[in-house]
Protein backbone atom coordinates (compact mmCIF):
# COMPACT_ATOMS: atom_id res chain seq x y z
CA UNK A 1 0.00 0.00 0.00
CA UNK A 2 1.48 3.23 -1.04
CA UNK A 3 0.74 6.39 0.97
CA UNK A 4 1.91 9.78 0.98
CA UNK A 5 5.16 10.13 2.99
CA UNK A 6 5.29 13.20 5.58
CA UNK A 7 8.23 12.74 7.80
CA UNK A 8 9.69 16.46 7.88
CA UNK A 9 8.17 19.03 10.12
CA UNK A 10 8.83 22.57 8.75
CA UNK A 11 8.18 25.50 11.08
CA UNK A 12 8.76 29.03 9.00
CA UNK A 13 8.17 32.27 10.62
CA UNK A 14 5.61 31.54 12.69
CA UNK A 15 3.85 34.07 14.60
CA UNK A 16 0.87 33.82 17.17
CA UNK A 17 -0.01 37.41 18.27
CA UNK A 18 -2.73 37.62 20.82
CA UNK A 19 -4.48 40.39 22.45
CA UNK A 20 -1.82 41.14 24.69
CA UNK A 21 1.23 38.70 24.15
CA UNK A 22 2.95 37.46 21.15
CA UNK A 23 3.01 33.85 22.12
CA UNK A 24 4.93 32.69 19.44
CA UNK A 25 7.39 35.30 17.56
CA UNK A 26 8.38 34.82 14.08
CA UNK A 27 9.93 30.97 15.07
CA UNK A 28 11.65 28.63 12.58
CA UNK A 29 13.02 24.94 12.85
CA UNK A 30 12.84 21.96 11.57
CA UNK A 31 12.29 18.50 12.55
CA UNK A 32 13.88 15.41 10.78
CA UNK A 33 12.90 11.76 11.07
CA UNK A 34 14.77 9.12 12.55
CA UNK A 35 15.46 11.14 15.72
CA UNK A 36 13.65 12.67 18.80
CA UNK A 37 14.36 16.35 19.02
CA UNK A 38 13.75 18.03 22.23
CA UNK A 39 11.41 21.16 22.23
CA UNK A 40 12.40 22.55 24.93
CA UNK A 41 11.55 25.87 27.20
CA UNK A 42 10.58 27.26 30.20
CA UNK A 43 6.60 27.36 31.02
CA UNK A 44 5.15 30.06 28.82
CA UNK A 45 7.95 29.80 26.28
CA UNK A 46 5.23 29.45 24.03
CA UNK A 47 5.70 25.81 22.98
CA UNK A 48 1.91 24.25 23.36
CA UNK A 49 0.74 26.74 21.14
CA UNK A 50 3.57 26.08 18.68
CA UNK A 51 2.52 22.55 18.74
CA UNK A 52 -0.75 23.35 18.27
CA UNK A 53 -0.46 25.85 15.33
CA UNK A 54 1.53 22.75 13.91
CA UNK A 55 -1.51 20.46 14.52
CA UNK A 56 -4.14 23.49 12.96
CA UNK A 57 -5.76 23.21 16.24
CA UNK A 58 -4.88 27.22 16.55
CA UNK A 59 -4.42 29.70 13.61
CA UNK A 60 -1.40 31.22 13.02
CA UNK A 61 -0.90 34.98 13.05
CA UNK A 62 1.66 34.83 10.37
CA UNK A 63 3.95 31.88 9.25
CA UNK A 64 3.50 28.51 7.79
CA UNK A 65 3.94 25.15 10.16
CA UNK A 66 3.87 21.94 7.27
CA UNK A 67 4.79 18.26 7.85
CA UNK A 68 6.55 16.76 4.78
CA UNK A 69 5.47 20.14 2.90
CA UNK A 70 2.01 19.76 3.63
CA UNK A 71 -0.01 21.96 6.27
CA UNK A 72 -1.63 19.53 8.80
CA UNK A 73 -5.30 20.40 8.03
CA UNK A 74 -5.08 19.24 4.54
CA UNK A 75 -3.73 16.34 4.51
CA UNK A 76 -6.77 13.42 3.86
CA UNK A 77 -5.90 11.22 6.39
CA UNK A 78 -3.67 13.03 9.08
CA UNK A 79 -4.19 10.76 11.89
CA UNK A 80 -2.32 7.81 9.48
CA UNK A 81 0.08 10.57 9.42
CA UNK A 82 0.49 12.43 12.37
CA UNK A 83 -0.16 11.01 15.85
CA UNK A 84 -0.09 13.43 18.38
CA UNK A 85 -0.47 14.13 22.52
CA UNK A 86 -1.65 17.41 23.70
CA UNK A 87 -3.00 17.24 26.83
CA UNK A 88 -3.77 14.46 29.16
CA UNK A 89 -7.26 15.24 30.28
CA UNK A 90 -8.96 15.13 26.77
CA UNK A 91 -11.53 12.00 26.70
CA UNK A 92 -14.71 12.04 28.06
CA UNK A 93 -14.69 11.21 32.09
CA UNK A 94 -17.65 8.58 31.07
CA UNK A 95 -16.58 6.88 28.54
CA UNK A 96 -14.04 3.93 28.41
CA UNK A 97 -10.46 4.03 27.09
CA UNK A 98 -11.25 1.74 24.75
CA UNK A 99 -14.80 3.22 22.96
CA UNK A 100 -12.28 6.13 23.53
CA UNK A 101 -10.30 5.24 20.91
CA UNK A 102 -13.37 3.39 19.09
CA UNK A 103 -14.91 6.63 18.35
CA UNK A 104 -11.52 7.59 16.73
CA UNK A 105 -11.23 4.37 14.83
CA UNK A 106 -14.60 4.97 13.89
CA UNK A 107 -14.17 8.72 12.31
CA UNK A 108 -10.73 7.84 10.48
CA UNK A 109 -12.21 4.78 8.99
CA UNK A 110 -9.67 2.62 10.94
CA UNK A 111 -10.46 -1.02 12.35
CA UNK A 112 -11.79 -1.39 15.68
CA UNK A 113 -9.41 -3.87 16.86
CA UNK A 114 -6.76 -0.96 16.45
CA UNK A 115 -8.09 0.30 19.10
CA UNK A 116 -7.39 -3.13 21.30
CA UNK A 117 -3.73 -3.20 19.63
CA UNK A 118 -2.25 0.25 20.91
CA UNK A 119 -4.11 -0.49 24.31
CA UNK A 120 -1.82 -3.60 24.71
CA UNK A 121 1.45 -1.63 23.39
CA UNK A 122 0.90 0.99 25.72
CA UNK A 123 0.41 -1.56 28.01
CA UNK A 124 -3.33 -0.44 29.01
CA UNK A 125 -5.18 -4.00 27.48
CA UNK A 126 -5.78 -5.18 30.91
CA UNK A 127 -8.07 -1.70 31.92
CA UNK A 128 -9.59 -0.77 28.52
CA UNK A 129 -13.37 -1.41 29.33
CA UNK A 130 -12.47 0.83 32.80
CA UNK A 131 -14.03 4.46 32.43
CA UNK A 132 -11.51 7.31 31.76
CA UNK A 133 -12.55 9.24 35.33
CA UNK A 134 -10.98 5.77 37.06
CA UNK A 135 -7.49 6.55 35.27
CA UNK A 136 -4.89 7.74 36.99
CA UNK A 137 -2.66 11.23 35.35
CA UNK A 138 -0.39 8.31 34.35
CA UNK A 139 -2.85 5.88 32.79
CA UNK A 140 -4.24 9.11 30.87
CA UNK A 141 -0.72 9.97 29.53
CA UNK A 142 -0.52 6.11 28.26
CA UNK A 143 -4.13 6.48 26.80
CA UNK A 144 -2.86 9.95 24.97
CA UNK A 145 0.20 7.87 23.64
CA UNK A 146 -2.44 4.99 21.96
CA UNK A 147 -4.15 6.97 20.51
CA UNK A 148 -1.21 9.13 18.76
CA UNK A 149 0.05 5.35 17.85
CA UNK A 150 -3.82 4.39 16.42
CA UNK A 151 -3.12 5.19 12.68
CA UNK A 152 0.67 3.78 12.95
CA UNK A 153 1.72 7.44 11.66
CA UNK A 154 5.25 8.55 10.31
CA UNK A 155 5.14 11.42 12.61
CA UNK A 156 4.65 11.96 16.60
CA UNK A 157 4.20 15.41 18.05
CA UNK A 158 4.33 15.13 22.30
CA UNK A 159 3.29 17.90 24.77
CA UNK A 160 4.92 16.98 27.75
CA UNK A 161 4.44 13.24 27.93
CA UNK A 162 6.20 12.38 30.80
CA UNK A 163 3.71 14.93 33.00
CA UNK A 164 2.46 12.83 35.97
CA UNK A 165 4.78 9.66 35.21
CA UNK A 166 6.29 8.10 38.07
CA UNK A 167 9.77 6.99 37.01
CA UNK A 168 9.27 3.74 35.67
CA UNK A 169 6.75 5.13 33.38
CA UNK A 170 9.28 8.15 32.52
CA UNK A 171 11.86 5.18 31.60
CA UNK A 172 8.91 3.17 29.77
CA UNK A 173 8.44 6.38 27.54
CA UNK A 174 12.00 7.18 26.63
CA UNK A 175 12.33 3.31 25.73
CA UNK A 176 8.93 3.97 23.82
CA UNK A 177 10.12 7.08 21.35
CA UNK A 178 13.34 5.97 21.27
CA UNK A 179 12.27 3.25 19.71
CA UNK A 180 9.85 4.82 17.39
CA UNK A 181 12.70 7.34 15.91
CA UNK A 182 14.34 3.89 15.84
CA UNK A 183 12.51 2.52 12.99
CA UNK A 184 12.70 6.15 10.88
CA UNK A 185 9.51 7.78 12.39
CA UNK A 186 10.01 11.86 13.14
CA UNK A 187 9.86 12.33 17.14
CA UNK A 188 9.04 15.96 18.46
CA UNK A 189 8.91 16.02 22.02
CA UNK A 190 7.98 19.16 24.17
CA UNK A 191 9.74 19.36 27.82
CA UNK A 192 10.97 21.59 30.27
CA UNK A 193 12.37 18.72 32.18
CA UNK A 194 15.43 19.53 30.54
CA UNK A 195 17.55 16.23 31.90
CA UNK A 196 14.96 14.13 30.71
CA UNK A 197 15.56 15.63 27.57
CA UNK A 198 19.19 14.99 27.62
CA UNK A 199 18.51 11.70 28.14
CA UNK A 200 16.05 11.13 24.93
CA UNK A 201 16.69 13.43 22.39
CA UNK A 202 19.16 13.67 19.65
CA UNK A 203 18.40 17.53 18.81
CA UNK A 204 16.96 20.00 20.52
CA UNK A 205 15.17 22.97 19.16
CA UNK A 206 14.97 25.47 22.64
CA UNK A 207 12.83 28.16 23.02
CA UNK A 208 12.06 31.34 25.09
CA UNK A 209 9.15 34.06 24.99
CA UNK A 210 8.05 32.33 21.51
CA UNK A 211 11.82 33.39 19.93
CA UNK A 212 14.04 30.35 18.97
CA UNK A 213 16.93 30.39 20.92
CA UNK A 214 18.94 27.46 19.49
CA UNK A 215 18.63 24.22 16.94
CA UNK A 216 21.15 21.82 16.74
CA UNK A 217 22.09 18.23 18.08
CA UNK A 218 22.00 18.00 21.70
CA UNK A 219 26.09 17.73 21.97
CA UNK A 220 26.56 20.82 19.20
CA UNK A 221 24.25 22.58 21.43
CA UNK A 222 26.14 21.58 24.57
CA UNK A 223 29.44 22.49 23.48
CA UNK A 224 28.66 25.75 22.19
CA UNK A 225 26.18 27.09 24.82
CA UNK A 226 28.11 25.43 28.22
CA UNK A 227 31.54 26.12 26.50
CA UNK A 228 33.42 25.85 29.19
CA UNK A 229 33.87 22.34 31.41
CA UNK A 230 33.95 22.88 35.14
CA UNK A 231 36.62 21.06 37.75
CA UNK A 232 36.04 20.37 41.38
CA UNK A 233 38.54 19.16 43.50
CA UNK A 234 38.99 18.98 46.94
CA UNK A 235 42.22 19.18 48.96
CA UNK A 236 43.72 20.21 52.58
CA UNK A 237 45.53 23.41 51.38
CA UNK A 238 43.04 25.37 49.00
CA UNK A 239 44.73 28.51 49.26
CA UNK A 240 47.89 26.92 48.07
CA UNK A 241 45.91 25.58 44.82
CA UNK A 242 44.08 28.49 44.35
CA UNK A 243 46.84 30.74 43.74
CA UNK A 244 48.79 28.28 41.70
CA UNK A 245 45.57 28.16 39.88
CA UNK A 246 45.27 31.68 39.05
CA UNK A 247 48.72 32.28 38.19
CA UNK A 248 47.54 29.65 35.49
CA UNK A 249 44.71 32.25 35.03
CA UNK A 250 42.27 29.80 35.53
CA UNK A 251 38.95 30.94 37.57
CA UNK A 252 38.78 29.42 40.85
CA UNK A 253 35.85 29.89 42.78
CA UNK A 254 34.78 27.92 46.49
CA UNK A 255 32.15 25.24 46.52
CA UNK A 256 29.66 24.46 49.21
CA UNK A 257 31.88 21.74 50.85
CA UNK A 258 35.03 24.16 51.38
CA UNK A 259 36.39 22.42 47.44
CA UNK A 260 37.14 24.48 44.64
CA UNK A 261 35.45 24.81 41.47
CA UNK A 262 37.39 25.80 38.39
CA UNK A 263 35.85 26.89 34.98
CA UNK A 264 37.95 26.62 31.82
CA UNK A 265 40.35 23.45 32.42
CA UNK A 266 40.10 19.77 32.11
CA UNK A 267 40.90 17.34 35.14
CA UNK A 268 44.30 16.87 33.49
CA UNK A 269 45.22 20.51 33.45
CA UNK A 270 44.16 20.97 37.35
CA UNK A 271 45.95 17.83 38.22
CA UNK A 272 49.25 19.10 36.59
CA UNK A 273 49.27 22.50 38.04
CA UNK A 274 48.27 20.52 41.71
CA UNK A 275 51.26 18.30 40.98
CA UNK A 276 53.80 21.06 40.26
CA UNK A 277 52.64 23.31 42.85
CA UNK A 278 52.78 20.26 45.20
CA UNK A 279 49.57 20.11 46.00
CA UNK A 280 47.93 17.07 47.76
CA UNK A 281 44.31 16.11 46.04
CA UNK A 282 41.79 14.45 47.75
CA UNK A 283 39.38 14.61 44.50
CA UNK A 284 38.94 15.54 41.36
CA UNK A 285 35.76 15.82 39.47
CA UNK A 286 35.15 16.51 35.98
CA UNK A 287 31.65 17.89 35.36
CA UNK A 288 30.84 17.97 32.10
CA UNK A 289 28.69 20.58 30.69
CA UNK A 290 24.70 19.69 30.91
CA UNK A 291 21.65 20.65 29.37
CA UNK A 292 20.13 22.33 32.04
CA UNK A 293 22.84 24.33 32.52
CA UNK A 294 23.25 25.51 28.97
CA UNK A 295 19.85 26.10 28.80
CA UNK A 296 19.31 28.37 31.87
CA UNK A 297 22.39 30.29 30.23
CA UNK A 298 20.32 30.67 27.03
CA UNK A 299 17.40 31.62 28.26
CA UNK A 300 18.33 33.56 30.81
CA UNK A 301 16.09 36.97 31.23
CA UNK A 302 14.28 36.28 28.00
CA UNK A 303 11.51 34.20 29.68
CA UNK A 304 10.49 36.88 31.88
CA UNK A 305 7.47 36.91 33.52
CA UNK A 306 4.88 35.58 30.98
CA UNK B 1 -20.52 8.43 6.77
CA UNK B 2 -17.76 7.37 9.10
CA UNK B 3 -18.43 10.46 11.06
CA UNK B 4 -21.71 9.94 11.47
CA UNK B 5 -20.47 6.43 12.79
CA UNK B 6 -18.16 8.37 14.91
CA UNK B 7 -20.75 10.32 16.50
CA UNK B 8 -22.83 8.03 17.28
CA UNK B 9 -20.80 6.15 18.86
CA UNK B 10 -19.95 8.82 21.09
CA UNK B 11 -23.51 8.96 22.01
CA UNK B 12 -23.52 5.10 22.58
CA UNK B 13 -20.75 4.80 25.04
CA UNK B 14 -22.23 7.58 27.88
CA UNK B 15 -24.45 7.52 30.26
CA UNK B 16 -26.25 10.51 28.69
CA UNK B 17 -28.56 8.61 26.31
CA UNK B 18 -30.55 6.21 28.60
CA UNK B 19 -30.61 9.03 31.62
CA UNK B 20 -32.27 10.91 28.94
CA UNK B 21 -34.72 7.97 27.70
CA UNK B 22 -35.41 6.86 31.28
CA UNK B 23 -36.82 10.42 31.50
CA UNK B 24 -38.73 10.29 28.55
CA UNK B 25 -40.87 7.62 30.33
CA UNK B 26 -42.59 9.40 33.18
CA UNK B 27 -42.82 12.77 30.74
CA UNK B 28 -44.77 10.70 27.95
CA UNK B 29 -47.53 9.94 30.71
CA UNK B 30 -47.96 12.78 32.32
CA UNK B 31 -48.45 14.15 28.35
CA UNK B 32 -50.58 11.86 27.68
CA UNK B 33 -52.66 12.23 30.90
CA UNK B 34 -52.74 16.21 30.45
CA UNK B 35 -54.26 15.03 26.55
CA UNK B 36 -56.78 12.63 27.97
CA UNK B 37 -58.05 15.31 30.35
CA UNK B 38 -57.58 18.10 27.98
CA UNK B 39 -59.78 15.72 25.17
CA UNK B 40 -62.54 14.66 27.81
CA UNK B 41 -63.16 18.53 28.47
CA UNK B 42 -63.35 19.48 24.51
CA UNK B 43 -64.91 15.98 23.24
CA UNK B 44 -67.73 16.35 26.09
CA UNK B 45 -71.74 16.98 24.57
CA UNK B 46 -71.10 20.20 24.51
CA UNK B 47 -68.42 20.90 22.30
CA UNK B 48 -68.74 17.92 20.54
CA UNK B 49 -72.13 19.38 18.99
CA UNK B 50 -70.16 22.32 17.59
CA UNK B 51 -67.91 20.80 15.49
CA UNK B 52 -67.79 21.58 12.34
CA UNK B 53 -65.24 20.14 10.65
CA UNK B 54 -62.03 22.32 9.75
CA UNK B 55 -59.06 22.69 12.44
CA UNK B 56 -61.95 22.53 14.94
CA UNK B 57 -61.41 22.26 18.70
CA UNK B 58 -62.13 18.66 18.63
CA UNK B 59 -59.61 18.00 16.17
CA UNK B 60 -56.88 19.84 18.18
CA UNK B 61 -57.94 17.91 21.11
CA UNK B 62 -57.48 14.23 18.87
CA UNK B 63 -54.29 15.50 17.37
CA UNK B 64 -52.91 16.04 20.42
CA UNK B 65 -53.96 12.65 21.99
CA UNK B 66 -51.99 11.28 18.47
CA UNK B 67 -48.71 13.74 19.31
CA UNK B 68 -48.50 13.21 22.91
CA UNK B 69 -45.27 13.78 24.36
CA UNK B 70 -44.74 16.31 21.38
CA UNK B 71 -43.39 19.34 23.93
CA UNK B 72 -41.49 17.82 26.73
CA UNK B 73 -40.15 14.98 24.04
CA UNK B 74 -39.20 18.14 22.04
CA UNK B 75 -37.34 19.73 25.05
CA UNK B 76 -35.16 16.46 25.65
CA UNK B 77 -34.37 16.19 21.95
CA UNK B 78 -32.93 20.18 21.41
CA UNK B 79 -30.72 19.67 24.52
CA UNK B 80 -29.66 16.37 23.55
CA UNK B 81 -28.70 18.21 20.35
CA UNK B 82 -27.07 20.77 21.97
CA UNK B 83 -25.03 18.61 24.25
CA UNK B 84 -23.93 16.51 21.29
CA UNK B 85 -21.88 19.92 20.72
CA UNK B 86 -20.90 21.28 24.06
CA UNK B 87 -19.69 17.76 25.41
CA UNK B 88 -16.58 18.60 23.02
CA UNK B 89 -15.58 21.52 24.87
CA UNK B 90 -17.16 20.49 28.40
CA UNK B 91 -14.45 17.36 28.90
CA UNK B 92 -11.63 19.04 26.19
CA UNK B 93 -12.60 15.96 23.77
CA UNK B 94 -12.07 19.04 21.08
CA UNK B 95 -9.14 18.58 20.60
CA UNK B 96 -8.77 15.09 20.32
CA UNK B 97 -11.88 15.43 17.46
CA UNK B 98 -10.26 17.87 15.47
CA UNK B 99 -6.81 16.28 15.29
CA UNK B 100 -9.19 13.06 13.80
CA UNK B 101 -11.15 15.26 11.67
CA UNK B 102 -9.71 19.05 10.76
CA UNK B 103 -12.26 19.66 9.03
CA UNK B 104 -14.40 21.37 11.86
CA UNK B 105 -17.65 21.73 9.52
CA UNK B 106 -17.78 18.24 8.54
CA UNK B 107 -17.78 17.08 12.06
CA UNK B 108 -20.92 19.49 12.98
CA UNK B 109 -22.42 17.78 9.87
CA UNK B 110 -22.07 14.53 11.23
CA UNK B 111 -23.82 15.63 14.59
CA UNK B 112 -26.50 17.11 12.81
CA UNK B 113 -27.38 13.97 11.38
CA UNK B 114 -27.21 12.26 14.93
CA UNK B 115 -29.37 15.09 16.08
CA UNK B 116 -31.72 14.11 13.28
CA UNK B 117 -31.58 9.91 14.48
CA UNK B 118 -32.09 11.16 18.14
CA UNK B 119 -35.48 13.43 17.13
CA UNK B 120 -37.05 11.05 14.85
CA UNK B 121 -36.41 8.07 17.34
CA UNK B 122 -38.22 10.19 19.86
CA UNK B 123 -40.48 10.79 17.80
CA UNK B 124 -41.54 7.25 16.64
CA UNK B 125 -41.56 6.00 20.28
CA UNK B 126 -43.94 8.55 21.18
CA UNK B 127 -45.90 7.85 18.14
CA UNK B 128 -45.96 4.26 18.46
CA UNK B 129 -46.97 4.69 21.92
CA UNK B 130 -49.70 7.09 21.03
CA UNK B 131 -51.09 4.79 18.04
CA UNK B 132 -51.82 2.30 21.06
CA UNK B 133 -52.81 4.69 23.34
CA UNK B 134 -54.89 7.18 22.04
CA UNK B 135 -57.38 4.89 20.34
CA UNK B 136 -57.99 3.59 23.89
CA UNK B 137 -58.31 6.80 25.58
CA UNK B 138 -60.90 7.98 22.67
CA UNK B 139 -62.64 4.80 23.46
CA UNK B 140 -63.54 5.69 27.01
CA UNK B 141 -65.00 8.64 25.81
CA UNK B 142 -67.63 6.81 23.56
CA UNK B 143 -65.36 8.43 21.05
CA UNK B 144 -63.94 6.67 17.41
CA UNK B 145 -60.57 6.21 17.37
CA UNK B 146 -60.25 8.76 14.09
CA UNK B 147 -57.10 6.67 13.01
CA UNK B 148 -58.58 6.59 9.37
CA UNK B 149 -58.97 10.94 9.17
CA UNK B 150 -56.03 12.27 7.38
CA UNK B 151 -55.86 15.22 10.01
CA UNK B 152 -54.37 12.75 12.41
CA UNK B 153 -51.70 11.37 9.72
CA UNK B 154 -51.20 15.22 9.45
CA UNK B 155 -50.11 15.65 12.98
CA UNK B 156 -48.27 13.09 12.89
CA UNK B 157 -46.16 14.08 10.14
CA UNK B 158 -45.90 17.63 11.14
CA UNK B 159 -44.45 16.75 14.57
CA UNK B 160 -41.77 14.48 13.03
CA UNK B 161 -41.02 17.65 11.29
CA UNK B 162 -40.98 20.18 14.61
CA UNK B 163 -38.79 17.07 16.42
CA UNK B 164 -36.36 16.66 13.55
CA UNK B 165 -36.16 20.87 12.58
CA UNK B 166 -35.70 21.51 16.99
CA UNK B 167 -32.90 19.27 16.93
CA UNK B 168 -31.25 21.06 14.29
CA UNK B 169 -31.98 24.13 16.12
CA UNK B 170 -30.48 22.27 19.44
CA UNK B 171 -26.83 21.22 17.17
CA UNK B 172 -26.70 25.44 15.64
CA UNK B 173 -27.31 26.27 19.36
CA UNK B 174 -24.84 24.42 21.16
CA UNK B 175 -21.93 25.74 18.27
CA UNK B 176 -22.67 29.08 18.34
CA UNK B 177 -22.64 28.80 22.48
CA UNK B 178 -20.28 26.30 23.77
CA UNK B 179 -20.79 26.45 27.13
CA UNK B 180 -22.80 23.70 28.13
CA UNK B 181 -24.73 25.48 31.30
CA UNK B 182 -24.92 28.23 28.81
CA UNK B 183 -26.39 26.88 26.24
CA UNK B 184 -28.91 24.17 27.94
CA UNK B 185 -29.88 26.70 29.75
CA UNK B 186 -30.92 29.26 27.32
CA UNK B 187 -32.53 26.27 25.23
CA UNK B 188 -34.94 25.34 27.94
CA UNK B 189 -35.58 28.81 28.73
CA UNK B 190 -36.50 30.00 25.41
CA UNK B 191 -38.04 26.55 24.65
CA UNK B 192 -40.58 26.61 27.98
CA UNK B 193 -41.13 30.51 28.53
CA UNK B 194 -39.61 31.71 26.13
CA UNK B 195 -43.21 31.79 23.77
CA UNK B 196 -45.48 32.70 26.48
CA UNK B 197 -43.14 35.74 27.22
CA UNK B 198 -42.21 37.25 23.81
CA UNK B 199 -46.10 36.24 22.71
CA UNK B 200 -46.80 38.39 25.55
CA UNK B 201 -44.34 41.02 23.99
CA UNK B 202 -46.04 40.94 20.97
CA UNK B 203 -49.72 41.36 21.88
CA UNK B 204 -48.39 44.32 23.91
CA UNK B 205 -47.00 45.51 20.96
CA UNK B 206 -50.10 45.01 19.33
CA UNK B 207 -52.78 46.88 21.17
CA UNK B 208 -50.15 50.03 21.55
CA UNK B 209 -48.71 50.34 18.44
CA UNK B 210 -50.16 48.24 15.35
CA UNK B 211 -52.51 45.67 15.41
CA UNK B 212 -50.15 44.11 11.98
CA UNK B 213 -47.11 43.37 14.40
CA UNK B 214 -49.06 40.17 15.84
CA UNK B 215 -48.16 38.75 12.38
CA UNK B 216 -44.86 38.97 13.18
CA UNK B 217 -44.65 36.84 16.31
CA UNK B 218 -43.88 33.74 14.51
CA UNK B 219 -40.68 34.77 13.89
CA UNK B 220 -40.63 33.31 17.92
CA UNK B 221 -38.90 29.89 17.43
CA UNK B 222 -41.72 28.55 19.37
CA UNK B 223 -44.37 30.44 18.26
CA UNK B 224 -43.42 29.50 14.68
CA UNK B 225 -43.14 25.69 15.75
CA UNK B 226 -46.76 26.47 17.05
CA UNK B 227 -47.88 27.25 13.88
CA UNK B 228 -46.22 24.51 11.86
CA UNK B 229 -47.81 21.70 13.98
CA UNK B 230 -51.28 23.19 15.32
CA UNK B 231 -52.19 25.72 12.25
CA UNK B 232 -53.16 29.58 12.04
CA UNK B 233 -54.65 30.19 15.30
CA UNK B 234 -55.75 33.84 14.06
CA UNK B 235 -57.66 34.69 10.69
CA UNK B 236 -54.63 36.37 9.24
CA UNK B 237 -52.09 34.46 10.62
CA UNK B 238 -49.56 32.99 7.77
CA UNK B 239 -49.66 29.39 6.42
CA UNK B 240 -47.89 26.57 8.42
CA UNK B 241 -45.39 26.00 6.10
CA UNK B 242 -43.91 29.77 6.86
CA UNK B 243 -43.56 28.54 10.31
CA UNK B 244 -41.64 25.70 8.85
CA UNK B 245 -39.51 27.32 7.08
CA UNK B 246 -38.54 30.26 10.04
CA UNK B 247 -37.65 26.97 12.25
CA UNK B 248 -35.43 25.84 9.12
CA UNK B 249 -34.44 29.43 8.60
CA UNK B 250 -33.31 29.60 12.76
CA UNK B 251 -31.61 26.42 12.43
CA UNK B 252 -29.35 27.02 8.86
CA UNK B 253 -28.55 29.84 10.60
CA UNK B 254 -27.36 29.26 13.83
CA UNK B 255 -25.20 26.56 12.20
CA UNK B 256 -23.94 28.36 9.77
CA UNK B 257 -22.65 31.16 12.01
CA UNK B 258 -21.88 28.55 15.04
CA UNK B 259 -19.66 26.79 12.11
CA UNK B 260 -17.71 29.79 10.75
CA UNK B 261 -16.74 30.78 14.80
CA UNK B 262 -15.92 26.76 15.39
CA UNK B 263 -13.77 26.47 12.18
CA UNK B 264 -11.95 30.17 13.27
CA UNK B 265 -11.82 29.97 16.67
CA UNK B 266 -8.43 28.42 18.22
CA UNK B 267 -9.26 25.25 20.05
CA UNK B 268 -7.54 24.08 22.96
Amino acid sequence: MSRPNYTEISVDRLTKQYAKVRAVDDLSFTVNAGRVTGFLGPNGAGKTTALRMILGLVTPTAGTATIGGVRYVDMPDPIRQVGAVLEASSAHRGRSARNHLRVICRAAGLPDQRADEVLAIVGLNTVGTRKFKGYSLGMKQRLGIAAALLGDPRVLILDEPTNGLDPEGIRWMRDLLKALAAEGRTVLVSSHLLGEMQQLADDVVIIAAGRLIRQGPVSEVLGAAAGVARVRVRTPQPERLATALQEARLEVGGGPDGSLQISGADTAQVGHIAFTAGVELHELIGESADLERAFLDLTAGKAGAR
Amino acid sequence: MNLIRAELLKLRTTALWWIFAILLVPIYGVALAYNWLTANVMLSSDYADVDTGMIGEADRAVSGLYTSGQFFGILLVVLLSAILVTNEFFHLTATSTFLTTPRRELVILAKMAVSVVIALTVWLVTTVLSLGFAPFALSTMNQPSHIGESFVWQAIGLNALAFVLWGLLGVGTGVLIRSQIGATLTLSVLYVVGAQVLSGIFVLLGTMWNESVLTFRVVVPTLASDLMVSGQQFPDDPPRWVGALIMLAYAAVFSVVGTLITKERDVG
